[in-house]
């Protein structure tokens, strides 16, 4: 795969600092969440950071990044969904679903056209924000009318203005401090790559969204 | 074909049905998909709590610098309080002596008598809204089994109602919030032969930090203000835990009265908890919990 391409000494330094941002950040996210809360919602750190390596650093660290955030998000917090039973069970493997998709989604939005540059990467947080709440939000409502109970739904309104506005918000702002992590002091090198973008001529990025 | 093998997103959809199929198999009672996880646990759990614990010392050392002033302060007032208090302790002790008498006289049970409480730290909370259950260090090994089907209540420190414990592994277990969709609780105005309603965790009131209150009946005078503790039905929860006060009525519909209720436990400014474990009396008359 890809995201072990390179010399050896590059790829050990790009495991090492992966797995360094990985155990923090996901350390971070379930140990002080209230930290960086705001309107009842959360900065997602760990998906603003599967995000941002898949947009800068291709399509196989963003699918594998997100994948090990997503099973260590399954383990510290996984969701609890009310069964067709009735009952009230701790599932498994959404997390890794949901970061996954994340990953991917960043490594193929429009980084061919944009170059992966660092301001646009602000738009892919965004973006990938933005269908992560719909997704979830079409998600409950078609799990919960299927299991006949409606106490996990949003009104389009509070859903909206508490729950969109504020994540997009948070996650934007989260994605500053780890875009200058990931491009200076990130897993990947970028010196002296900026122009000729190695990175997507290597990869041949982007067919999805890679206009 | 061989070139479709290859693709990446080929690759990426299969990734995505294979963990969209094991997720939808977790839910299934008893699913063993979940201990394809507990390696992961295992790595990760000790490097999580040792950023919790520096994070933690951290805001320690901090708060020590700051917080100066204030400690002082709240330093004079609790010593006001331990003096009252003491006052009050003197008055009790007697009272104490002569409810001792009459609970052995009258049979009269304490509150949570029939449960072994056990101690446990928070170890995560919640990620955002949707990964929402908070994880425990106390597990299997430390007496916190459940079988299917079966809960067990867990309090704050002040004896609370925080939430309820939903899984257990050998280390760890999971709790499902009070401000969760899915909790329900049986509960009732603290007062003799108070009124009995349903508690629920709801989407909408849960930004705002609230329960649900739902199956109040017209006749009943709920009002703002008023302590909530559970009722006992159901038999998972005892009767007479604190959950809260009533926040807010709304008696527009008479069919549906519905009331919001302003849990105690703050769950984010909790360390510790307690868990709650029923024990029943074995025909030797030696009490063993449920759990074990």
């Amino acid at each position: 795969m890809r995201i072990f391409a390179g010399d050896t000494k590059a790829r050990v330094r790009k495991i090492i600092v992966y797995a360094v941002y990985i155990i923090l950040l996901s350390s971070i996210q379930v140990s002080f969440p209230d930290a960086f809360s705001f309107a009842g919602q959360t900065a997602d750190l760990v998906f603003v950071f599967v995000v941002l390596s898949g947009y800068f650093n291709g399509f196989w660290d963003g699918a594998v990044v997100g994948l090990v955030c997503g099973i260590i998000r399954d383990v510290f917090s996984p969701p609890a969904v009310i069964g067709l039973d009735g009952d009230v069970r701790v599932t498994a493997f959404i997390g890794a679903f949901t970061l996954f998709a994340a990953g991917i989604t960043g490594a193929s939005f429009f980084t061919s056209r944009m170059h992966r540059n660092i301001p646009f990467s602000v738009v892919a947080v965004i973006f990938a924000t933005f269908c992560y709440k719909t997704a979830g939000y079409l998600i409950i409502y078609g799990w919960s009318t299927l299991a006949g109970t409606g106490s996990g739904i949003y009104s389009p309104f509070t859903a909206f203005v508490y729950s969109f506005l504020p994540q997009l918000l948070l996650n934007t702002i989260t994605a500053v401090p780890l875009i200058l992590l990931l491009r200076f002091l990130g897993p990947v090198s970028f010196k002296g790559k900026a122009d000729k973008d190695e990175i997507i001529e290597q990869e041949g990025e982007g067919k999805w969204l890679g206009i | 074909m061989k070139k479709l093998l290859k693709s990446k997103w080929f690759i990426a959809l299969i990734v995505l049905l294979v963990l969209a199929a094991c997720a939808i198999l977790s839910l299934l009672p008893g699913s063993p998909v979940k201990k394809l996880l507990q390696p992961v646990q295992l790595v990760t759990s000790p490097a999580q709590s040792l950023v919790k614990k520096t994070g933690d010392k951290l805001s320690d050392f901090w708060a020590a610098i700051t917080d100066g002033i204030a400690i002082r302060e709240e330093n004079k007032a609790l010593k006001e309080q331990i003096a009252d208090l003491r006052y009050h302790l003197t008055q009790n002790e007697e009272a104490a002596l002569r409810y001792e008498e009459l609970k052995d006289a009258l049979h009269i049970k304490d509150t949570f008598s029939n449960y072994v409480i056990y101690g446990a730290a928070i170890l995560s909370r919640e990620s955002d809204e949707w990964f929402s259950t908070i994880r425990l260090n106390a597990g299997a090994a430390d007496g916190i089994v459940l079988e299917e089907g079966n809960s067990y209540p867990v309090l704050d420190v002040e004896m609370n109602l925080v939430g309820r414990v939903i899984e257990s592994s050998d280390t760890e277990s999971r709790v499902l919030p009070l401000l969760h969709e899915g909790f329900a609780v049986a509960g009732k105005v603290n007062e003799v032969n108070g009124a009995t309603f349903m508690i629920v965790g709801d989407a909408e009131l849960k930004r705002q930090g609230l329960c649900l209150v739902k199956g109040i009946d017209p006749d009943v005078n709920l009002e703002p203000g008023m302590e909530i503790v559970t009722s006992g039905d159901g038999g998972l929860f005892p009767e007479g835990v604190p959950i809260g006060v009533i926040e807010s009525v709304d008696y527009s519909n008479p069919l549906d009265v519905k009331a919001a209720l302003k849990p105690y436990s703050q769950i984010g400014k909790l360390e510790d908890v307690f868990i709650m474990i029923p024990y029943v009396e074995t025909a030797e008359g030696t009490a063993e919990t449920n759990a074990v």
